[in-house]
């Protein structure tokens, strides 16, 4: 059952490495292949350093280390750490340094959790390729003249490119998944209402979940079960079912696996062939399999696209240059002030969405788009619930092709939008999926297989995926060249 | 000239007396320096979530309660989306079409019925500061729980509105909601008001006035405007809708409206907060923690033979009026706590806030005790006067300052012994009297009860004064 | 179609300035986007207005005081503002 984090934190335990020196290996990484992979956009080594000091420390004392302890790390820029810059690689953002911590980051930090630095992702979360950050995009480890994928492509690099053991990223439409996807990575987008969003700069408050992206669907667990829990903070949360981790490697009795038709529209052949070799791999462990129709899932993008941009143009309101961040340097008058620092702090993309999101709310159109995708957010709901009845797990494609090549995602929005067509519904509905490598196309880039459960049953979620990681020996994980670190 | 009526709406908002702002931890206390009651959460930063405080939703109950209204069984909260520096998330988290109270009323003392639309909570801004053409802003006041009342038009007069608010504190009050101090800010009034001839049925054009903070300025800018819009109708005009600001200088309104007030608000659901669900269970709940309200007390007061004038002053403070009830309980004559309370209490307690505030060192059972005696005849009035006084002054009881000497009645014999002697030892009153001026016998019962120490019956003693006098 | 009028006002609520030399582009642009949008109404089946996930109600926080944050902290990222207050505007 070994992933990486238990292999970390064994060599820790067992003072096969310290904690300096295991840290020391990333940074050197980082400070030697950031510079091409661009996955961080800020480097916390001395903050690392110190807590792999006070890790030693524990372990030179003999203390026994709780999983995460020890582990380096990184956080996407979205997620508030007080001391350390936090922009959302917005240029709005430049310079704000949050004075409290995520909930979750606060959970990991009591458990020493070692953060090397932020990562790059879309300015707000907004895009699908990394290139909308005002650091400039995030590249693909397996190929540097492809993207890392978005919002989350930071992290997936990050992980991707060994420079970090796991990442924590977010998934509003699935910024997780889809970087995960790309980047042969095991990426979880929980549960909604599992994982604090305390902390988590918002971009569509009824859709956002924070979730690991790691090298094996075991670290998934440990990092899911360590950072879901029932936050007072969040009055949204909920909290885990149970812990998934130490029922990781049991077997389901029976397993159906359904096929939802519309998710297969327009999927590249190679993505449809490996898929297909999944769907065997699962027939052969004695899975049933079921054909599904979800009609929902057609109309799941343009309902997604209403009630984020609608809920981001809420939610980016606040920035206005008079608490924090960038503030616009001539200006005659406050509303002048707030107008200009506006249009000049933020991207094209973030700024096109909130417009969209303010006119969706807007007297006269707000029954026609808004009320009319919550009425429709219903009906996708309905359709899970529906399919659910009849099958355990979904299975399907994460992304409907590989990595794009940079700069291809800026060309045509409404062709960008449509890629998100198999990761939108799930948050529509609020329900856990985890995307893994299943294959490699013709280029080696990867490719990523998803699985979508109902509500709260990440168990066995990841217990389905735990099964096709065995059944393949972990052939589709495969390593990138990238890191300095020998472990990683 | 057609006469014209004056149809006025009112929005009232009411800072809730919570200890804690309304989606955070961060105190209500007021004053304090600028932006040291805030939070990552009053203050918007990004990430930040609100956590609704079980007390405001509670508050803005009982205050639905109290005005007759239905308590909504599921409410929500909603986002009102506009941007201006004092709104640090540039949305007020508000309620929309489902708030927690609705179709209420108020009873005004003419009878006429002011029906309340609905209540709802919200949160306050914090606070814009012009300074020699520089602007500030100070968050402690963000985030401070509001309940708005909404009226339907149904005043007709600058009087009812006036009445209607002055109920309306006393309510807030009363249940404990809110101290509802305008010059403190704890009370606010918009005023819609249109005009139309009598005898119309249409509902004219209103406008509407925003943030009056006095009564006198509320009721100067209701006549202002009453007189602006009738001109206007008369010089065959049209009167436009818009905001208007009293300007208390010029006695003017003057319009509020600028090009940036998009008044789009863009409402939905608040995705961060959950709905409210109330149970029958609750809102009973709630009601047994309503106390005896204003108006059924004054009713009250007035069926136990209190005058209105000194009912009215007496429930104008919820521990007045409890104070009332308590040391009246079981008396005969109830009025004669009254009178102590109003009479001699407010004398010494003259402010609205010492009042609302009640620190006597009289405890209820002391008066009740004192009337007692009164009742009994065992004191009389004169005396039990001025033994109050040092009552209030020390908080003792009466019977500290009243020896059973002073208790004990005089008898009819003793009276007559003492009357006889004051008729020997004023010779020129007794000479005034009967040279025909009235006011003399008055000099005469007043030496009567100088020589008794006030212990003596003055009817009895003046009766007797006037039998000795007569047979001469 | 949406007009330029239309997305000037919205820009207006936004706060956000639409220069002159992008509003042809900006406009194609967002028509398109609400072309997307407007796939929806394709979509047959309704459900009543979808009410939030699990049905979660009354969560409530008590009414206890707890230490604000101390001032230098909320003044912070405006460079510790002046006297206390956040500047807004300065008149030059």
């Amino acid at each position: 059952m070994t992933g990486m984090i238990e292999k970390l934190n064994s060599l820790l335990q067992k003072k096969k490495i310290s904690c300096i020196e295991l840290t020391q290996a990333y940074l050197n990484g980082i400070a030697r292949d950031n510079g091409v992979l661009n996955a961080y956009v800020r480097v916390t080594e001395e903050r690392a350093l110190e807590t792999a000091a006070v890790v030693d420390h524990k372990l030179a004392a003999g203390q026994i280390l709780s999983p995460l302890e020890g582990i380096p790390m990184t956080l996407k820029d979205n997620i508030s750490t007080r001391g350390v810059e936090t922009t959302c690689c917005s240029k709005i953002l430049q310079g704000y340094t949050p004075i409290y911590d995520a909930s979750v980051w606060q959970t990991l930090k009591r458990q020493n959790a070692v953060l090397l630095g932020k990562t790059n992702m879309d300015e707000f979360a907004m895009g699908s390729s990394c290139e909308t950050s005002c650091y400039g995009g995030a590249v693909n480890p397996f190929d540097i003249d492809c993207v890392a994928g978005g919002s989350s492509g930071g992290g997936a690099a990050a992980v991707a490119g060994n420079l970090a053991a796991y990442a924590l990223g977010s998934d509003t439409g699935g910024s997780i998944r889809q970087p995960a996807g790309f980047c042969g990575l095991v990426g979880l987008k929980p549960t909604y209402g599992t994982v604090s969003r305390f902390g988590l700069i918002a971009y569509a408050s009824s859709l956002d979940q924070i979730g690991p992206l790691c090298k094996s669907v075991a670290d998934a667990a440990l990092v899911f079960d360590a950072i879901s829990c029932q936050d007072p903070m969040d009055s949204t949360s909920i909290g885990q079912k149970e812990p998934t981790w130490p029922q990781l490697t049991q077997k389901p009795e029976k397993l159906i696996i359904g096929i939802v038709k519309e998710y297969f529209k327009g999927v590249n052949p190679q993505i449809e062939k490996a898929l297909q070799n999944a769907v065997h791999t699962y027939e052969k462990m004695g899975a049933e399999i079921v054909k599904l129709s979800m009609p929902a899932v057609s109309y799941a993008l343009p309902v997604y696209y209403i009630l984020a941009c609608a809920e981001a143009s809420s939610n980016l309101g606040r920035y206005d240059g008079i608490r924090y961040g960038y503030r616009t340097k001539h200006y005659n008058s406050v509303y002048e002030m707030i107008c200009k620092t506006r249009s000049e702090g933020f991207g094209p993309e973030v700024q096109r969405r909130i417009l969209l999101g303010s006119y969706v709310l807007s007297a006269g159109y707000y029954d026609a788009y808004y009320k009319k995708a919550q009425n429709l957010r219903g009906a996708v709901v309905q359709g899970f619930d529906e399919a659910f009845s009849r099958c355990d797990v979904i299975l399907a494609p994460t992304v409907p092709a590989t990595a794009f090549p940079k700069g291809f995602a800026a060309q045509d929005q409404v062709q960008t939008y449509q890629t998100d067509v198999c990761t939108v519904p799930v948050n529509i509905a609020g329900i856990p999926a985890l995307s893994m490598p299943c294959g490699y196309d013709k280029k080696g880039l990867p490719i990523g297989m998803q699985l979508i459960a109902n509500r709260f049953e990440e168990a066995k979620l990841l217990q389905i995926a735990y099964q096709f990681e065995q059944a393949t020996d972990g052939e589709f994980y495969r390593k990138t060249k990238w890191g300095c670190c020998q472990y990683a | 000239m057609r006469e014209y009526e004056l149809i006025a709406g009112l929005e009232t908002h009411i800072e809730l007396s919570t200890k804690t702002k309304i989606f955070c931890s961060c105190t209500t206390a007021f004053g304090g320096e600028p932006n040291t009651h805030c939070c990552p959460i009053c203050i918007g930063l990004p990430g930040t979530l609100p956590k609704l405080n079980r007390q405001a939703v509670r508050y803005g109950i009982l205050a639905g309660l109290a005005t007759n209204c239905k308590i909504n069984p599921v409410s929500k909260m909603d986002r009102k989306n506009y941007v201006y520096p004092d709104l640090p998330k540039a949305y007020q988290v508000s309620q929309y079409d489902k708030p927690l109270c609705s179709d209420g009323y108020i009873l005004l003392d003419s009878g006429r019925k002011i029906r309340l639309t609905r209540i709802h909570i919200e949160e306050d801004a914090g606070k814009l500061v012009h300074e020699r053409g520089n602007s500030f802003v100070d968050y402690n006041r963000g985030g401070i729980p509001l309940i708005e009342i909404v009226t339907e038009p149904d005043f007709r007069s600058v009087d009812e509105v006036r009445e209607y608010v002055e109920k309306l504190q006393l309510l807030m009050k009363y249940i404990g909601v809110s101290d509802c101090k305008m010059q403190e800010g704890s009370l606010r009034c918009d005023v819609n008001i249109s005009v139309r001839p009598k005898g119309s049925l249409a509902l004219g054009t209103r406008t509407e006035i925003k943030n009056m903070n006095s009564f006198a300025f509320m009721e100067q800018a209701l006549e202002y405007e009453f007189e602006r819009q009738v001109d206007l109708l008369e010089s065959g005009e049209p009167v436009v809708q818009e905001t208007l600001r009293y300007n208390d200088m010029t006695g003017e309104t003057e319009s509020m409206r600028s090009k940036e007030d998009a008044h789009d608000y863009r409402y939905f659901k608040e995705p961060d907060l959950v709905t409210i669900c109330t149970s029958p269970e609750e809102i009973e709940q709630l009601r047994a923690l309503l106390p005896e309200l204003p108006d059924r007390k004054k009713a009250r007061y007035l069926s136990m033979g209190i005058h209105e004038g000194g009912a009215a002053a007496l429930i104008r403070s919820r521990k007045v009026a409890e104070f009332f009830d308590e040391a009246a309980k079981g008396l005969q004559t109830p009025q004669l706590a009254a009178a102590f309370i109003v009479g001699q209490m407010f004398s010494r307690y003259s402010t609205a806030t010492q009042r609302d505030e009640w620190e006597t060192p009289v405890t209820p059972s002391r008066l009740h005790e004192l009337c007692v005696m009164v009742e009994s005849g065992r004191c009389n009035r004169g005396l039990a006067k001025t033994t109050f006084e040092k009552m209030m002054d020390t908080g003792k009881g009466a019977t500290a300052f009243l020896s059973a000497d002073d208790l004990a009645e005089i008898d009819n014999n003793q009276l007559k012994k003492i009357c006889q002697e004051v008729l020997a030892e004023n010779v020129s009153a007794v000479q005034s009297y009967l040279g025909g001026k009235e006011t003399a016998l008055k000099a005469l019962v007043g030496a009567v009860m100088r020589k008794t120490r006030g212990r003596a019956n003055a009817a009895k003693a003046e009766q007797l004064l006037v039998d000795s006098l007569k047979k001469g | 179609m949406i007009t330029e009028e239309e997305i000037l006002e919205i820009a207006v609520l936004s706060k956000l300035y639409v220069p002159e030399e992008q509003l042809e582009q900006l406009t194609k642009d967002m028509a398109e986007i609400l072309a997307f949008a407007d796939t929806i109404n394709t979509a047959g089946a309704q459900v009543e207005v979808y009410e939030g996930l699990d049905g979660l109600s009354n969560v409530f926080r008590e009414d206890e005081v707890e230490q604000s944050y101390p001032i230098q902290e909320i003044l912070q990222n405006v460079g510790g503002g002046e006297n206390g207050y956040f500047p807004v505007h300065k008149s030059r």
